[in-house]
């Protein structure tokens, strides 16, 4: 059986709030297969983006074991965790979080830096995830310039330029009306069937979270059950 | 990069150009107010060590009487002397002021032989009593050559039908040394002596007498024996050598040099507040976009050398403007200072200080934003606030 891409085992997080400790994620247990579409859903204060950021490397647990693409993240700190994040992990936010002062082919090109390619080949890498996208006539638009959907899209490209295994989404349609969203979801599908990218978007959406394989719902940090939506082709 | 750390500058133009603005000025300030104090210790230390200042013991301003140089003349260890008074003049209208002074023609250019004339000669100065020898900046000041009649108004002293006085210019001079005025219009002593007492029926006296020491004469025996020599008066004096005397006279306007550090360490405060708190609004706003940085893989080093790099490119802009500025306009400074501060230039150490100064200042400002980058965590500062 292959590794999952996502695995984790009693994973606990808190914070502080207030001056009290506010159990997040209560010994969580979860899989995620290689090349899997999954949507993580519930309630406000659930857990959902905890754990994205904990699965990301935005973040460390509390307690118990977070491996990703079969690293151990919790043995990873600082430059390496860094490191670890720029050649595995594409994120896109809800509020799309563009650099406001780049263009969007700049904004693409951003985690680009961090590779050994030339600037030639940097631009390049952009401007074809701009126009897996469909904004190949917007590349040199600031975010300002740029509709809410057409920015989403942007920074879809800018999770894909480095041609990660995995991304990971935090209410990609949050911000976007019915039309940008469809263009958003599809687009996440098209990375996913085509490119098998595993995905993982937490989503408040049902329609949303119908385009992916299986929906995950958590409540108070656990996990309360797994549905498959019918569009997965088994355990892929 | 560096297409980033540019573009998040002029993300407010007003506010980085305002800071650009304040510390050119900051940094223009700092390097001229060093000036005037390393321009007044260059007239102390390029003194000459043979010539001896002799003035009345209560004040540059009080005169004693000319009798005086024939007794200082036949001290132990005096070789010759030139004495000096203020006229106070100005050339056609009040604003044209500029030092001139009687003097005993013979001796001031055989005296000050760091004064080279460029035009004319000393011969002819000598020989005609009305004539009188002018730095190079005076003669391009206003204009004057040699041969020219410059007619000056005294103030001090006035003739009876208030007419001018009328010189001829016989020579112009230039000084080997920056700090050796180049404005200053030195006539005859014995026109000055005639005139006045034709005006007046009474002799002149005297404002200052320069002593020149027989070379090797050890001067402090000579500047005690000229003391002792008017202790009871009339009018009591005080010898000192020349560096004493150009100290003394810089500190006529307060102690300078400790007036400039207050001043310039005020400026330096003033202006390093001013640029932490730019620089930490920059980082305020860009915290979200350092939490997308490090989200895509950028380490806390890095984009705590964003911050940094753009605080030094800030202050270095605003810096290096501010000491380009000074170092472009110290000419048309030393033009304007005139004879009160001769020599006023940017010594390359006053540079090289404001260059670490302008360091120091981009490190300060871009350490506390660059700290708050580098210690921020991805997930807190992408969280809307």
């Amino acid at each position: 059986m292959n590794e999952p891409m996502i695995r984790l085992s009693r994973v606990t997080k808190s914070y502080r709030r207030g001056g009290e400790t506010v159990a997040v994620l209560d010994h969580l247990d979860l899989e995620v297969p290689d090349g899997s579409f999954y949507a993580l859903m519930g309630p406000s204060g659930s857990g959902k983006t905890t754990l994205l950021n904990l699965v990301g490397g935005l973040d460390h647990a509390d307690s118990g074991e977070v491996v990703v693409a079969g690293q151990d993240l919790n043995a990873l700190d600082g430059r390496d965790l860094s490191r670890w994040r720029a050649d595995h992990v594409g994120f896109v936010f809800q509020q799309f979080n563009l650099l406001s002062v780049l263009t969007a082919l700049e904004n693409v090109e951003l985690p680009l830096l961090l590779s050994p390619l030339s600037r030639k080949e940097r631009r390049d890498h952009a401007r074809h995830a701009l126009d897996l996208v469909g904004l190949s006539d917007r590349l040199h638009h600031r975010p300002a310039q740029l509709s809410g959907g057409q920015e989403q899209r942007v920074a879809i490209a800018r999770a894909v330029a480095t041609d990660p295994k995995l991304i990971l989404a935090d209410e990609p349609t949050g911000d976007l009306d019915r039309h940008a969203a469809d263009q958003v979801l599809e687009l996440l599908r098209r990375l996913h069937e085509e490119f098998r990218k595993t995905i993982v978007i937490v989503t408040h959406d049902p329609l949303a979270a119908a385009r992916a394989e299986r929906t995950i719902h958590l409540d108070k940090g656990k996990l309360d059950r797994v549905e498959d939506t019918g569009r997965g082709g088994g355990n892929r | 990069m560096t297409k980033l750390i540019l573009r998040s500058l002029l993300r407010h133009k007003v506010r980085t150009l305002l800071t650009i603005g304040s510390l050119a000025v900051a940094l223009f300030l700092l390097c001229f107010l060093r000036s005037l104090v390393t321009t007044l210790s260059a007239g102390v230390e390029s003194a000459n060590q043979q010539r001896l200042w002799v003035q009345s013991a209560v004040s540059l301003f009080v005169d004693f009487p000319l009798t005086y140089q024939t007794k200082i003349d036949a001290v132990d260890g005096v070789r010759r002397t030139c004495k000096f008074q203020w006229f106070g003049g100005y050339f056609r209208e009040r604003e044209n002021f500029f030092a001139q002074f009687a003097v005993d023609a013979e001796m001031l250019l055989e005296m000050w032989p760091e004064a080279t004339v460029i035009a004319g000669s000393k011969e002819a100065f000598l020989q005609d009593k009305r004539a009188c020898v002018i730095g190079e900046g005076l003669a391009k000041q206003f204009g004057w050559k040699v041969g020219d009649t410059v007619p000056i108004t005294g103030v001090i002293f006035q003739k009876g039908d208030r007419s001018a006085w009328e010189f001829q210019v016989a020579a112009i001079y230039r000084p080997a040394k920056a700090t050796l005025d180049n404005r200053t219009l030195y006539f005859h002593w014995d026109y000055f002596e005639k005139t006045m007492e034709d005006e007046t029926r009474q002799t002149p006296s005297v404002g200052v007498i320069v002593i020149e020491t027989e070379p090797g004469a050890n001067p402090t025996p000579v500047m005690a024996t000229v003391d002792q020599l008017f202790e009871n008066g009339p009018q009591r004096v005080q010898t000192t050598t020349e560096a004493e005397f150009n100290r003394q006279f810089v500190s006529m306007v307060g102690n300078v040099p400790r007036l400039v550090s207050y001043l310039g360490g005020g400026v330096l405060l003033a202006i390093l507040l001013a640029c932490v708190n730019t620089m930490l609004m920059q980082a305020r706003e860009q915290l979200r976009e350092i939490g997308v940085m490090k989200a895509l893989g950028f380490s806390d080093g890095s984009t705590a050398r964003l911050l940094l790099l753009q605080a030094l490119l800030l202050v270095g802009t605003g810096g290096g403007l501010g000491i380009a500025l000074a170092y472009v306009s110290q000419g048309g400074i030393a033009e304007m200072l005139g004879p009160n501060f001769p020599g006023y230039a940017i010594a390359p150490a006053t540079l090289a200080g404001a260059i670490v100064t302008t360091l120091l200042l981009g490190l300060f400002a871009g350490a506390v934003p660059a700290r708050m980058a580098r210690r921020v965590q991805t997930a807190e500062a992408m969280r809307p606030h």
